[in-house]
C-alpha cells in the first residue's frame, strides 16, 4: 500500500517546485526598482487611514464552526459510502438514524437564522 | 529501508514544527506550524496504513479546523504582552498540568509498548487493502453505539456554536437591503427653486 | 505501446537499479504536469476567443496566426515583471501564499486516471485523496489575503474563504452518493463500475443527475469562476485577495485557478461521464464505428466540454450577490445532495437497483 503513496509524495514536492521555480525566475529575470509609493498598499490612490486587519462580522467564524461539523459528518459518511452493500440494512439504519440526529441541528440552525447572511 | 528515513524525516518535522507552535511570536505563524505539524503527522499515520485517518485527518484539522483557528487568530489583534503578563504565576500549574498528561498517555500506552506484541510490529497489507473499507465494517454494525453517540455530540456542538456566536452585537455596520430598495426620490433629493440670477438674464436682453 | 514502455521499465531497471523508479515516477509526473502547464496557457486563450464570439468580436487575434500565441506572449511579460513585495506585507508568507495555492491545485492530479491504468499512483482512497487537497487550497487565498495587509485583499480573502468552505460541503456530499454507487474510492475502479453493454446509460450521470449538477456548479464556487466571483468582485473590491500580487506572483494564482478549472472538469468525468469509456460501447451501429477511439480521446473531449461550460457560464451569467451565493451553498445545495445521498442509499437497499 506504502508503494502507492511514493508517487504521491513526489507529486507534491513537484507541486511545490512548480510554484517556487517561476518565482525564483520571476525574481532573477524582472526588474527590481523598489519605492515607497510602489510598495505601499494599494487604497484606490488615498492614503492608507487604518490597520488593514480589522475585525469583522462573526457569521464567517460561525460558517468556519458549521463548515467543521458538516466536515466530520462528511468523514463519516465516507467509509459508510463504500461497505454500504457489505453492512447491508443494519448498516443503512445506523447511518439512518446519525442522519437525522444531524438534521434535527441542521433544522435548529435553519430556523434559527444561522444560515440567513444580511 | 526508506520508510525509516521517511518517518524520521517526518517525526523530525513534528517535533519542529510543534516547537515552533509555542515558540512563534506571532500567533498566525504558529497556527500555521501547527498546520504543518498536522501534515507531517498525517504523514506518519500513512506510515502505519492507517490511510482513512491520515486523509481525515488533513481534511478535517488541516482543511477545516485550522481554517477557523487561522480566522480567529488573524483578526482578533492579540495583544502579546497582555499574554505573557500573567506567564510565571501560571507555570507551576502548566508543568503540573503537562505532567499529567504524560502520565496517562505512559498509562494508556505503557502496557501495549512493554509487550512485545502489539505498537511495535505493523502489518504490511498488499497494495488493494483499503483501510477505509476495514472501518466501515466496524463503524457502522459493531461501534454503532459509539457512532450514534457522535451524532449526538454533533448536534450538541451545533446548537452550542449558533448559541454562543449568534446573537446581535452592538456597532457591526449592516445594510438593511429592504430599507435600501424602498427608498423613494422625496427621501434623498430635495428640489430647491431658486429664482433665476436677474444679472445674465438682464444682459442677454440687451444683447438683443 | 504497453510492450514498449514494459521495455523501457526492464531496461531502466537494469541500467539505475533502486534509483529507477524515483526516476521514472518523476517522468510519469512531468509528463502529467506538462500538458496541465499547457493547457492552463491555452485554457485562456480559448476562453478568451469563446467570450470573444460569444460578445461578437473576434479576441485576441494579434500575436501568432488567431492569436495563437497569445498565451506565450502573456506569460513571457508576467516573466519579466517586478514581483513587487508591499513594505507593510509579511514577506515570507506574501511569498509563499501563490506556492501554496498551486501545489494542492497540481498534486490532486496524482491519481486522476486518463485511459485505463493511466495515472500516476492508483491509490484506494483517491478520491478522500482529492477532497483533502483541495481542502488545502483555501490556505493559499487567507494567507494571501492575510499578509498582504491591505484591506481589499483581506476582504477579498474573507469572502473567498467562507465561500470556498460552504461549497466544499456540497461538494462532499456529492462525492458520498458517487462513492454508494460505486462502492470504491478508487478512481479507476470508479470508472470500470460505469463500464456495461449499453455504453452512456450505464454512466453514473443518470442515477445522480441532481449530484451531478450540484456537483458542477459547486466546482464553479470553488474555484471561484464567474458567476461565483465574488473574491475578486473589481467593482467593490479590486482583484479580491491578490490584489497587491503582481508578475509571477498573481500568475501562479491564475495557475493554480485554471488547473482546479481542469481537476473539476476532470473529476466530473471520471465521476459521471464514464472517464476514458466509450458512449457508444455496446450500441448497434455507433458502438462498432467507435470502438477503436483510444480511452484518452474520450476523457480529454468530455473534460473540454466540461470546461467549455465553464466559460459559458462566464459569458452567460450576471454575478451572484453575496447572500444569495451563500443561500444557494447552505439552504439549496446541502440539503438536495443530502436528500439525494439517502435516496441512493435507500434504493440500494431494494432489488430495483440497476447500476
Amino acid at each position: 500500500m506504502l508503494d502507492n503513496y511514493f508517487p504521491v509524495l513526489l507529486f507534491i514536492l513537484v507541486g511545490v517546485a512548480a510554484g517556487v521555480a517561476p518565482l525564483v525566475l520571476g525574481r532573477l529575470l524582472g526588474p527590481h526598482r523598489p519605492d515607497s509609493a510602489k510598495l505601499s498598499p494599494y487604497e484606490c490612490g488615498f492614503e492608507a487611514f487604518e490597520n488593514a486587519r480589522m475585525k469583522f462580522d462573526v457569521r464567517y467564524y460561525l460558517v468556519a464552526i458549521l463548515f467543521i461539523l458538516f466536515d466530520l459528518e462528511i468523514a463519516f459518511l465516507f467509509p459508510w459510502a463504500i461497505v454500504l452493500k457489505e453492512i447491508g440494512t443494519f448498516g443503512f439504519v445506523s447511518m439512518m438514524v446519525f442522519l437525522a440526529i444531524l438534521v434535527v441541528g441542521f433544522i435548529y440552525e435553519w430556523m434559527k437564522g444561522a444560515l440567513e447572511w444580511e | 529501508m526508506t520508510e525509516t528515513l521517511v518517518f524520521y524525516l517526518f517525526a523530525a518535522m513534528t517535533v519542529l514544527a510543534a516547537l515552533r507552535v509555542i515558540t512563534a511570536r506571532n500567533p498566525v505563524q504558529a497556527a500555521l506550524f501547527l498546520v504543518l505539524a498536522f501534515c507531517s503527522m498525517a504523514g506518519i499515520w500513512l506510515l502505519l496504513e492507517a490511510e482513512f485517518l491520515a486523509m481525515t485527518l488533513i481534511l478535517v484539522y488541516v482543511g477545516a479546523v485550522m481554517v477557523l483557528f487561522l480566522f480567529v487568530v488573524m483578526m482578533l489583534d492579540i495583544d502579546l504582552e497582555q499574554l505573557r503578563e500573567g506567564f510565571w504565576r501560571w507555570f507551576p500549574f502548566g508543568i503540573l498540568l503537562a505532567a499529567v498528561m504524560v502520565g496517562e498517555m505512559f498509562w494508556v500506552l505503557g502496557n501495549r509498548l512493554t509487550a512485545e506484541s502489539g505498537l511495535s510490529t505493523v502489518v504490511q497489507h498488499a497494495a488493494d487493502y483499503s483501510n477505509t473499507k476495514e472501518l466501515g465494517r466496524l463503524i457502522y454494525t459493531d461501534y454503532v453505539y459509539p457512532f450514534e453517540l457522535a451524532a449526538v455530540l454533533l448536534l450538541i456542538a451545533i446548537v452550542a456554536a449558533i448559541a454562543l456566536t449568534l446573537r446581535r452585537r452592538k456597532g457591526t455596520k449592516t445594510q438593511v437591503v429592504s430599507q435600501q430598495i424602498a427608498v423613494k426620490r422625496e427621501d434623498r433629493v430635495r428640489l430647491v427653486s431658486m429664482p433665476a440670477e436677474s444679472k445674465i438674464g438682464s444682459a442677454k436682453k440687451q444683447e438683443r | 505501446m504497453m510492450e514498449l514502455l514494459q521495455t523501457i521499465e526492464q531496461t531502466g531497471q537494469g541500467l539505475l537499479g533502486p534509483l529507477w523508479l524515483p526516476l521514472w515516477t518523476l517522468i510519469k509526473i512531468v509528463v502529467v504536469v506538462a500538458p496541465i502547464m499547457g493547457s492552463v496557457a491555452y485554457l485562456t486563450l480559448a476562453e478568451r476567443k469563446i467570450l470573444g464570439f460569444m460578445q461578437v468580436r473576434p479576441g485576441p487575434n494579434r500575436v501568432g496566426y488567431w492569436g495563437l500565441l497569445q498565451p506565450l506572449a502573456d506569460g513571457i511579460k508576467l516573466l519579466l515583471k517586478e514581483i513587487i513585495i508591499p513594505s507593510s506585507s509579511n514577506k515570507f508568507l506574501f511569498i509563499s501564499a501563490p506556492v501554496l495555492a498551486l501545489a494542492p491545485a497540481l498534486a490532486a492530479w496524482a491519481v486522476v486516471p486518463f485511459g485505463d491504468g493511466m495515472q500516476v499512483s492508483n491509490l484506494n482512497a483517491g478520491l478522500l485523496y482529492i477532497l483533502a487537497m483541495t481542502s488545502l487550497g483555501v490556505y493559499g487565498i487567507i494567507i494571501a489575503g492575510w499578509a498582504s495587509n491591505s484591506k481589499y485583499a483581506f476582504l477579498g480573502a474573507l469572502r473567498s474563504a467562507a465561500q470556498i468552505v460552504s461549497y466544499e460541503l456540497a461538494m462532499g456530499f456529492a462525492l458520498v452518493s458517487v462513492l454508494l454507487v460505486a462502492q470504491s474510492m478508487n478512481l479507476g475502479d470508479i470508472v470500470r463500475g460505469q463500464q456495461g453493454n449499453y455504453g452512456l446509460f450505464g454512466w453514473y450521470f443518470i442515477p445522480l443527475f441532481p449530484v451531478f449538477v450540484v456537483y458542477f456548479i459547486a466546482g464553479v464556487a470553488e474555484t471561484n469562476r464567474a458567476p461565483f466571483d465574488l473574491a475578486e468582485d473589481e467593482a467593490t473590491i479590486v482583484a479580491g485577495f491578490h490584489t497587491e500580487y503582481s508578475g509571477m506572483g498573481f500568475a501562479l494564482f491564475f495557475l493554480a485557478e485554471y488547473a482546479n478549472m481542469i481537476l473539476i472538469a476532470a473529476l466530473a468525468s471520471v465521476m459521471f461521464l464514464g472517464g476514458w469509456l466509450n458512449p457508444f460501447h455496446g450500441w448497434p451501429v455507433l458502438g462498432g464505428l467507435t470502438d477503436w477511439v483510444p480511452g484518452l480521446l474520450w476523457m480529454l473531449g468530455k473534460m473540454s466540454v466540461m470546461l467549455f461550460l465553464f466559460l459559458w457560464f462566464r459569458a452567460t451569467f450576471p454575478r451572484y450577490r453575496y447572500d444569495q451565493l451563500m443561500r444557494l451553498g447552505w439552504k439549496v445545495f446541502i440539503p438536495l445532495t443530502l436528500v439525494w445521498v439517502v435516496v441512493i442509499a435507500a434504493w440500494m437497499q431494494t432489488p430495483f437497483w440497476l447500476w
